[in-house]
């Protein structure tokens, strides 16, 4: 195996929580003396660091929520000078004022070091040439991949997104091994291949997609794996942790969250507890190394489990599952809880269903109405209105059994619906409208 | 204010000495290329003929068109594991000119931005927008290094939404911008139109094409920042290779790294201080692609020796290009590059004319081009096809959106000696 800090990528598991109790000690003391954000909250929650004796006293910590960052725009819970922040990220709310990230040297330095571990963990380093088709700027996916990949001392392409075609030829002429970019922007490039005639397996060099920045599925990995002949690896982070932090390693089974720089917790979203062992829920983070932009117990909204068993890889440290989905992307359809990863991971089995779907939701009289519009593959496109009743029914009765909703469905000609470079939006809930 | 004093500063037998043992480096570099190898023993020079710096007109130069028929890595002189960063620039047809660094050539760029930054009294304590694009066009990932160098809060705005960067610039206390000229004048007019105060900012770093004085003056007043010329180019790195000082009377171009000749375009001699000519580079701290007298194509000339601020000699203001190169809103574009685009499009006559024109501060391209009665059913829905697929087309070839217009067959202009397709309606001033 290859690691990039052994030490710490291996170290026994009580060491690295007796690691994170000091860490998480210091950090609310700190925070308690110099946030007036923090120590307020603390406050109100009746809690003094003084009430930290051990690591499970997290629990006893005030939640953070994204809100309460637009809250303090722009940058109102900062805990590091003017003169000490060397950059900032803007990611832009959906609503009103975007959320602010600022960043020390130290915090660029950890955000560098957690991708170079990760990109280590895929097996790559000197030699490979990454590819990094995230958007460069204000959006952390390009300059996060960036820093990290030259961490390791791998050639960095640095495309950005956008000009598929001159994206694929540079690939194959500068043979590029690795990818990183959203899941639904390389199935466009699979796309976009093809029809120029280039083989991703078999004219480029290209062997590792590093994939985020939206949820996806591990039917979808099999398919695109299958397709492009790639290893496809998961990527997980938000702007508010620095960035893309944490990916899979080669064994493909959840995102190692490195203990050093994060503490994780799942939280029942309703009650604020914490979750049983093995349980789903909402990931909640501490990020025990973070000088600008502190954030403890942060209630990130993605919904997934943890799994502290000590990885096949040798890693100790803890793996958190892919994301099922946001707390609040989950559709209540008739009462009925719905993630679009549900939607996708189902239609992904059904080997006539091509890449892309849409779901779109409405309301029919008093009733939730789920449509969803599935591309099928080109090969099962036929003219036969009988066999085209066929697979519908198939995809139907498929989604009924997962969901336990109705939901219809209707099947479109493939490359007939809309094409993401960056985040696809495979959702349109028309109910609020 | 200085970066490094002692070598911005280093003029005379000091600077000689310190030129002649990194040109040698180069040249020793330089003949792990192929390319360079055979160069000299055509030209029969041998490594250890190079004694002095006036010793390099005995190398003959290398033009862009080298670099591309060596795509890709043909100019590389280290193994591809030691380059960790590859940007690309357009190309004079089809395929982009490739250029790599190693670790330290990245150092060494960085290090060059962060000189001139401090130069124009940008300090860690500033907060610094920096509105061009990333990726693969050097001036983003260029400046953005070097502004960290020096500690200063960088906001990598990148190009696009124009409100935001207003908004940003303002919630966040920006002192220090870097952008083409063109955009600045229209963030201006955009802050104008939303009442929207710039107060905070005090410098303006502006450069990827040609401004002139009476631009400065108007940006410096409705921006209320002092302005600075930046001048540089992806194969010498990218930014940062010459550069304004608070003086303001042209640009310290950095000696120790960089080995300055001033050409007559056509004969190729040399020329002296004061005549406008063709900019000619040896770079000599390139690792990964080293080059011998480059030849940027850019018009300009060595200046008198003296300047207040105590750095060496000047290069003036840049004038012009010694080829047809176009900067359209700082992306570089050749008209070659266009014919190859439209002639490789069927539906496309042979006859096309490009008119550049300034809109509203920024430049737009239009192309007309004539369409292909075999391939036009005579439909309209067939036109707009048509249309888009040139508009795509290009933009893929040169990143860069263009209005196409298509007219009827035999109906562009024909010439009989040298064709000039391109008209540049833009005159030299805003």
């Amino acid at each position: 195996m290859n690691c990039w800090d052994p030490r710490v990528e291996e170290m026994p598991q009580a060491e690295l929580r007796q690691m994170q109790y000091k860490l998480l000690k210091s950090l609310v003391y700190r925070l308690y003396s110099f946030s007036p954000f923090y120590h307020d909250r603390m406050k109100e929650q009746n809690v003094h660091p003084d009430d930290i004796h051990a690591l499970s006293d997290v629990e006893k910590l005030p939640f953070m929520f994204k809100r309460d960052l637009r809250d303090n725009y722009p940058d109102k819970i900062f805990t590091a000078t003017k003169d000490d922040l060397v950059r900032y990220h803007v990611s832009s709310g959906t609503t009103g004022k975007p959320t602010v990230v600022g960043y020390t040297q130290n915090d660029l330095d950890t955000w560098t070091t957690s991708l170079a571990r990760a990109l280590t963990s895929l097996g790559l380093g000197r030699g490979d040439v990454i590819q990094v088709s995230y958007g460069y700027g204000l959006f952390t996916g390009g300059l996060g991949l960036h820093y990290g990949a030259e961490r390791i001392g791998a050639t960095v392409l640095p495309t950005s997104v956008g000009n598929t075609e001159r994206q694929i030829e540079l690939m194959q002429d500068l043979g590029a091994t690795a990818i990183a970019c959203t899941p639904s922007y390389l199935l466009h490039i699979g796309e976009v291949a093809e029809k120029m005639g280039v083989d991703l397996h078999k004219d480029t060099n290209l062997r590792t997609g590093i994939l985020g920045a939206e949820p996806w599925t591990e039917q979808m990995r099999v398919r695109m794996e299958e397709w492009l002949g790639i290893k496809a690896y998961d990527i997980y982070g938000t702007s508010e942790l620095s960035g893309p932090m944490f990916t899979e390693c080669t064994e493909q089974d959840g995102f190692h969250v490195w203990s050093d720089i994060a503490l994780v917790e799942i939280i029942d979203p309703k009650t604020g507890e914490q979750v049983a062992p093995g349980e789903r829920g909402e990931l909640t983070m501490t990020i025990l190394q973070k000088e600008a932009l502190p954030m403890i117990r942060f209630r990130i909204g993605d919904i997934t489990r943890v799994n502290e068993e000590v990885c096949a890889c040798g890693r100790t440290h803890p793996r958190v599952d892919r994301i099922q989905g946001r707390v609040d992307d989950m559709l209540i359809i008739r009462g009925i809880n719905v993630f679009p990863s549900q939607v996708e991971y189902t239609l992904m089995t059904i080997p006539e269903v091509g890449q892309h779907f849409q779901i779109v939701v409405d309301r029919k009289g008093a009733l939730d109405d789920m449509l969803v519009r599935v591309e099928l593959n080109k090969e099962s496109f036929s003219d036969k209105i009988t066999d085209l009743m066929l697979i519908r029914q198939k995809v139907e009765h498929k989604l009924r059994n997962v969901l336990n909703v109705n939901a219809n469905v209707e099947l479109v000609e493939p490359g007939s619906l809309p094409r993401y470079e960056g985040k696809s939006k495979k959702v349109v809930d028309r109910r609020s409208l | 204010m200085f970066w490094d004093k002692t070598t911005e500063t280093l003029k005379g037998e000091k600077l000689n000495a310190l030129q002649i043992r990194r040109l040698k480096q180069t040249i020793h570099q330089s003949q792990k290329v192929g390319f360079y190898k055979k160069r000299l023993t055509d030209a029969h020079v041998r490594p250890e003929d190079i004694r002095t710096v006036g010793d390099i007109t005995r190398i003959p130069f290398t033009k862009k068109q080298d670099l591309r028929n060596g795509y890709p890595f043909g100019f590389f002189a280290v193994p591809l594991n030691k380059v960790i960063r590859i940007h690309t620039t357009s190309g004079t047809t089809g395929k982009p000119t490739v250029v790599g660094y190693t670790k330290k050539d990245l150092d060494t760029w960085a290090d060059l931005i962060a000189r001139n930054m401090t130069m124009v009294g940008v300090t860690k304590n500033d907060i610094f927008q920096n509105m061009v694009n990333y990726g693969m066009f050097t001036g983003g990932l260029g400046f953005h290094y070097g502004a960290e160098k020096i500690g200063m809060t960088v906001i990598p705005g990148a190009t696009g939404n124009t409100k935001r960067q207003i908004e940003m610039i303002r919630d966040f206390g920006v002192t220090t911008i870097h952008c083409t000229p063109s955009y600045a004048m229209h963030l201006s007019e955009v802050a104008e139109d939303l009442h929207a105060s710039l107060d905070s900012l005090k410098t303006g770093i502006f450069g990827a094409e040609p401004w002139s004085e009476t631009m400065r003056s108007s940006l410096e007043e409705r921006l209320g920042v002092t302005a600075f010329d930046s001048y540089g180019l992806s194969e010498l790195f990218g930014p940062g290779v010459a550069f304004e000082c608070p003086e303001r009377d042209g640009l310290h171009i950095w000696h120790d790294v960089y080995l300055v000749e001033i050409i007559n375009p056509k004969t190729g001699e040399q020329l002296g201080d004061g005549e406008r000519g063709e900019l000619v580079v040896t770079p000599l701290l390139k690792e990964a692609m080293p080059l011998l007298r480059y030849r940027t194509g850019d018009i300009t000339m060595k200046m008198e020796d003296g300047c207040l601020c105590r750095r060496g000699q000047k290069i003036g203001r840049i004038t012009g290009r010694s080829d047809d190169m176009l900067v359209i809103r700082g992306i570089n574009v050749f008209p070659s590059q266009i014919e190859h685009v439209l002639l490789k499009i069927p539906e496309v006559g042979n006859q096309f004319m490009v008119y550049v024109d300034k809109v509203n501060h920024l430049d737009e391209m239009t192309v007309d081009v004539e369409i292909n009665r075999d391939y036009f059913s005579g439909e309209l829905a067939d036109l707009a096809r048509i249309q888009k697929k040139i508009v795509k087309e290009l933009h893929d070839a040169l990143e860069l959106r263009t209005t196409v217009k298509l007219v009827e067959p035999g109906s562009l202009p024909r010439f009989e000696g040298k064709a000039n397709r391109v008209v540049d309606q833009r005159g030299d001033e805003i």
